[in-house]
C-alpha cells in the first residue's frame, strides 16, 4: 500500500468510527421512551406497549419494580421518561422535589387488594371487621409487600389496621420486595394467605382469590401517571396520550385495573 | 527374616519384572538410576500395587495378585525412610518420632524412645521444627521415626543420595548402628557401590528392571561385571575380618582373616571388633613369588581360581587365600607374561594405605585418608 | 460514635441476626466444602467438569434466580424442604435458617475455590510418609492433609462469611424480609433506603456493617499468619 493510500484509508476508517459513535448515543437517548411502573402493572402495560406501537413510532422499554425502589431511581438520576406509580406518595415524593412535569400529571387507573392463597387451599374466609386473620394464618405466613415502603403493602396495613386486626397479625408478616414477589410466595405455596392487588391474582394462575378488601378499608388505591421534569424525549407525551386511549382502557380493564382518568 | 519378590509391573515404559529372595540382616537393592529399585522397594512398601506377583516377609504375605490378596501400605508394619527425609513441617521433631508410635498397636510396640533418640543423636534437635535442621539431621530424625513405628521390616530409599561426601559419613554410622545392634531387618536402596559393600550383608543387583545376580555381598562385589561403568574402581573382594592388635608405634591395625593377617592404617576400633574390609581390585598386585624388598606389607598365599577379562586391557584374576576370594584387576598383558592361569599359586599383594575410611567400616573416619 | 452506635432495638436485631446467619453459613458450609474441594482437587471421574460448573452456579446466576430456586427445592412444599421439614423438623421457610441456607449457599463457590486451591498445594509425598508409618486414609487427612490446608480454610472460611454479610438478593427472596427473623443487615439497610428520610439510618447500618467485615477479615489475616509461620513451610 502507498502511503498516499494508506492515509486516505485511514481517515475513511476513522470518519465511520465517527459516524457510529455521534450516531449511537443518539440513537439510545431520543428514540426510546423509557417507563418506570410499578410491579403490579406488568401484564396490562405489556399489552398496552405493544398496542401503542404505532401512535409512538416503537414500543417503550419498560421497567417494573416496587414504586418505592423506582422513585428512589428516579431520583438518584435514572433516565427515566415517564413514572406510573401505585400510589400517590411515591408520585408526591418527586413532585415536591420537582422531579416531575406536574401539569403532565394524571390519575390513571384504580385497582382493589385481595386476600389470596394458593390456588389447591382450603381456606374460607369472610373480610369484615374484627375477623380472626391470626387463626387463618395458624402458624404460616402472610405474604405482603413491605409495609413501610411497597404501596401494595401500604394498603394492605391500612385495611388491616382499619379492620381492627392488624395487631394480632403484625408478627406474623412476610415482607417481599414487591408485591409481585410476595404473590410468588402464595403462589409456591410458600405462605398460605397473602395480600395483593387484584389484577395480580388475575394475572397468577397460581393463586385464587379467597376475600376482597372493602375500598372503604384503606385508602384508594390510585396509580398516578407522570412525566419526569429531565424527560427529552419526544415520543413521551404520545406515549402519555396513548395511555389514556379507550384501546388502552380496554386492555387495562381487561385486567382488572378500574380507569379514573376520562379517555380521549 | 526372609523376604521373598517376585513381581511383574508396568509404569509407563518401563516395565519390572523382579523375582529374588532374600535372608539377610541388610539387603541392598543396587542398580543404576532407572534400573527399577525405587519401584521395587514402593512395591515392598505397598505404595505402589503390582499387577501380578507376591511379595511375603516372614512367611506374612503383603500382596498376591493369584490371591487376590493386598495389605495395604498403613498396615504392612514397615518403616520407610524416603531420600527426601519427609518430615511433617507442621510438627515438631518430636511430634514427627512420635506420629508412626501413634499408630502402632500398643501390644506390637517394641521401639522406646529414649533408646531411638540416643542411637541417633537427636536429642538436643527435639523441640525443633523440621525447617529448621540441616540434610543431616532431617535424615536422622527421618530414621528415628521409622524406628519408632516399630516396624517389622525397615525401608531404606536412597536415604544418603541427597547428602554431601560430609553427612554421608555423618550418617553412615548411624546406619551401620541400625544393622547391628536393633533386631530390624533392613531392605536398602542404593546405587553407591561403597554403601552397598559397606552395609549390606546381602545383595541385589538390578539392571533395566530384571535381578542380574542376588546374593551375598563378598560374592556380589567381586562381580564386577554387574557394576556401572563409573562404580568399577571400587568393585572387589569384601572380607569380613576381626581386630587382631593394634601397632602403636606405627599407628596400624592388624586385621585377622581367613586369608592371613592384613594390615590397615590405625582404626578406632577395639581389639576383637568385627570390620568390614573391601580389597578394591585395582589396589591388588599379583606375584607369582613371595616378594622381598617391596614396601607393601600384605602378602596373601592362595590360588588362582578364576580368570575374567575385564574392560579394555584389563583382566580380573581371583584368587583363593584360604577359603576367602581376593580379586585383583591387572593388565592382560602381565597377565600374559606371567603365565597366570587356573590353579597357579600366587600371592596377592597389597599395599596398607590402599585401605581408608571407605573401605574399612563400621568405624569412625580415621585421619589418614587413601 | 454515639450517633453510630445509637440503634433502635430492631437495627440491633437485625446486627446480632446477620452475625448469627453468617457464622452458621460458614460454620456448616466447611464440612461439605472440604469434602467438594477434595473431590475436585484429586477426583478423577466422569461428571468432574459438570460438577465444578454446579458449584459455580450462585457466582453466575443472579441471585434472585438462586433465592427463587431455593424457594422451589427447599421452600415449605419443595422436595427437599417437605423431606427435612417431616424427617428431621428443620424449616427453612421464613425463619432464620433459610437465610443461613441462602447465605452458604452463594459464599459456596468462594469456599471451595479457596480450599480447592489449599489442597492442590498439599505435597502427596508426606501423605505417602503418613501411610507408611501406620495412618489410614482418613487419619491421613485428618493429622497432616488438614493441617496442612488450614490457610486455605481460613480464607475460604472469611469469604463465605463476608459474603454471608452481604448477601441480599436471594435472601430475600427465599424468606423474604421478617424483622428479627431473616432481617439481616443488608436488608434492613435496603429497607431504610426504600422509606422516604431512611437515609441515615441506612448510613449507620452501612457503617457498621463495615467494621464487622473488616475486623473479620483482619483477624482472619493474624490468624493465617500464625499458622503460616508454625509451619514455615519453605
Amino acid at each position: 500500500m502507498t502511503h498516499k493510500g494508506f492515509g486516505s484509508g485511514a481517515i475513511a476508517i476513522g470518519a465511520f468510527a465517527a459516524a457510529l459513535m455521534v450516531a449511537a448515543p443518539a440513537a439510545r437517548a431520543e428514540d426510546k421512551v423509557i417507563v418506570f411502573a410499578a410491579a403490579s402493572l406488568k401484564e396490562a402495560l405489556d399489552g398496552v406497549n405493544k398496542a401503542c406501537e404505532a401512535d409512538v413510532g416503537e414500543a417503550a422499554t419498560i421497567s417494573y419494580a416496587a414504586s418505592s425502589a423506582l422513585a428512589k431511581q428516579i431520583e438518584g438520576g435514572a433516565p427515566a421518561d415517564i413514572f406510573i406509580s401505585a400510589d400517590l406518595d411515591w408520585m408526591k415524593y418527586l413532585s415536591d422535589k420537582k422531579l416531575t412535569k406536574p401539569d403532565t400529571e394524571v390519575k390513571l387507573l384504580g385497582n382493589q387488594i385481595v386476600l389470596v392463597a394458593p390456588s389447591d387451599s382450603k381456606v374460607e374466609v369472610k373480610i369484615e371487621k374484627g375477623f380472626d386473620l391470626a387463626k387463618l394464618i395458624g402458624d404460616g405466613r402472610l405474604a405482603m409487600g413491605d409495609v413501610k415502603a411497597v404501596p401494595a403493602g401500604k394498603y394492605g396495613k391500612a385495611a388491616l389496621e382499619s379492620l381492627g386486626v392488624w395487631s394480632s397479625v403484625e408478627g406474623k408478616v412476610a415482607q417481599a420486595e414487591n408485591v409481585r414477589a410476595a404473590l410468588k410466595l402464595v403462589s409456591t405455596g410458600e405462605a398460605g394467605l397473602g395480600i395483593v392487588y387484584a389484577t395480580d391474582a388475575h394475572a397468577e394462575k397460581g393463586v385464587k382469590v379467597v376475600g376482597t378488601f372493602p375500598e372503604d378499608s384503606h385508602p384508594p388505591i390510585i396509580y398516578p401517571v407522570a412525566q419526569t421534569a429531565d424527560s427529552k424525549d419526544k415520543e413521551a407525551p404520545a406515549f402519555l396520550k396513548c395511555l389514556e386511549s379507550a384501546k388502552a382502557a380496554e386492555l387495562f380493564k381487561a385486567q382488572g385495573f378500574t380507569i379514573l382518568a376520562p379517555s380521549n | 527374616m526372609t523376604l521373598i519378590v517376585d513381581i511383574g509391573h508396568r509404569l509407563g515404559d518401563f516395565a519390572i519384572d523382579a523375582s529374588f529372595e532374600s535372608a539377610g540382616r541388610l539387603t541392598a537393592l543396587f542398580g543404576p538410576s532407572g534400573s527399577g529399585k525405587s519401584t521395587l522397594i514402593n512395591l515392598i512398601a505397598g505404595l505402589i500395587r503390582p499387577e501380578k506377583g507376591r511379595i511375603a516377609v516372614d512367611g506374612r504375605v503383603l500382596v498376591d495378585t493369584a490371591a487376590g490378596a493386598f495389605v495395604p501400605m498403613h498396615r504392612r508394619r514397615i518403616g520407610m525412610v524416603f531420600q527426601d527425609a519427609r518430615l511433617f513441617p507442621h510438627l515438631s521433631v518430636a511430634g514427627n518420632l512420635r506420629y508412626g508410635r501413634w499408630f502402632t498397636p500398643a501390644s506390637e510396640r517394641y521401639a522406646d524412645m529414649d533408646g531411638v533418640v540416643d542411637l541417633l543423636g537427636i536429642g538436643h534437635l527435639l523441640d525443633r521444627r523440621p525447617a529448621k535442621l540441616s540434610g543431616g539431621e532431617k535424615q536422622r530424625v527421618a530414621i528415628g521415626r521409622a524406628l519408632l513405628a516399630s516396624p517389622k521390616l525397615l525401608l531404606m530409599d536412597e536415604p544418603l543420595a541427597s547428602l554431601d561426601e560430609a553427612r554421608k559419613a555423618e550418617i553412615l554410622p548411624y546406619v551401620e548402628r541400625l544393622r547391628d545392634e536393633t533386631k530390624i531387618p533392613i531392605v536398602y536402596v542404593s546405587h553407591s557401590i561403597a554403601e552397598v559393600a559397606r552395609l549390606a550383608s546381602d545383595v541385589v543387583v538390578l539392571a533395566q528392571g530384571k535381578v542380574a545376580a542376588a546374593g551375598p555381598t563378598g560374592e556380589i562385589m567381586q562381580r564386577l561385571d554387574l557394576l556401572p561403568a563409573e562404580e568399577r574402581g571400587e568393585g572387589g573382594a569384601v572380607l569380613d575380618t576381626t581386630v587382631l592388635r593394634h601397632d602403636e608405634s606405627f599407628g596400624m591395625t592388624v586385621l585377622g582373616s581367613p586369608a592371613g593377617e592384613i594390615r590397615v592404617p590405625r582404626l578406632a576400633r577395639p581389639a576383637g571388633a568385627p570390620v568390614r574390609l573391601r580389597i578394591r581390585a585395582r589396589d591388588v598386585m599379583i606375584a607369582t613369588d613371595r616378594p622381598e624388598g617391596l614396601s607393601a606389607l600384605n602378602i596373601l598365599a592362595g590360588t588362582i581360581t578364576a580368570v575374567r577379562p575385564g574392560v579394555g586391557p584389563t583382566v580380573e584374576i581371583a584368587i583363593d587365600c584360604n577359603g576367602a576370594t581376593v580379586l585383583a584387576r591387572i593388565t592382560e598383558q602381565s597377565k600374559h607374561t606371567l603365565r597366570l592361569a587356573l590353579g597357579r599359586k600366587v600371592f596377592a599383594v597389597i599395599k596398607t594405605i590402599s585401605f581408608d575410611s571407605a573401605t574399612t567400616g563400621p568405624g569412625l573416619p580415621i585421619e589418614a585418608d587413601g | 460514635m454515639n450517633w453510630l452506635l445509637d440503634l433502635t432495638p430492631d437495627e440491633w436485631n437485625a446486627v446480632r441476626l446477620s452475625i448469627k446467619v453468617a457464622t452458621v453459613a460458614m460454620l456448616f458450609s466447611l464440612p461439605p466444602g472440604i469434602l467438594i474441594a477434595l473431590v475436585l482437587a484429586r477426583g478423577q471421574f466422569w461428571g468432574k467438569t459438570l460438577l465444578n460448573g454446579l458449584v459455580h452456579l450462585p457466582l453466575i446466576l443472579p441471585p434472585v434466580v438462586t433465592g427463587y430456586l431455593l424457594l422451589l427445592t427447599f421452600g415449605k412444599r419443595g422436595p427437599a424442604g417437605a423431606f427435612l421439614a417431616e424427617h428431621f423438623g428443620i424449616i427453612f421457610s421464613f425463619r432464620w435458617t433459610g437465610a443461613a441456607l441462602a447465605c452458604g449457599v452463594m459464599g459456596f463457590p468462594l469456599m471451595v475455590r479457596a480450599i480447592r486451591l489449599s489442597i492442590e498445594a498439599v505435597d502427596r509425598r508426606m501423605e505417602a510418609a503418613a501411610g507408611t508409618l501406620g495412618a489410614n486414609p482418613l487419619w491421613v487427612f485428618a493429622t497432616i492433609t488438614l493441617p496442612l490446608i488450614l490457610p486455605g480454610l481460613i480464607a475460604g472460611s472469611i469469604l463465605s462469611f463476608a459474603k454471608a454479610m452481604g448477601e441480599f438478593g436471594a435472601t430475600i427472596t427465599f424468606v423474604s424480609n421478617i424483622p428479627n427473623e431473616t432481617q439481616t443487615l443488608p436488608s434492613a439497610i435496603y429497607t431504610f433506603t426504600q422509606v422516604p428520610g431512611g437515609d441515615d439510618g441506612a448510613l449507620r447500618l452501612t457503617l457498621i456493617s463495615i467494621v464487622i467485615s473488616m475486623a473479620a477479615l483482619v483477624a482472619s489475616e493474624v490468624l493465617a499468619r500464625r499458622v503460616g509461620r508454625r509451619m514455615d513451610i519453605e
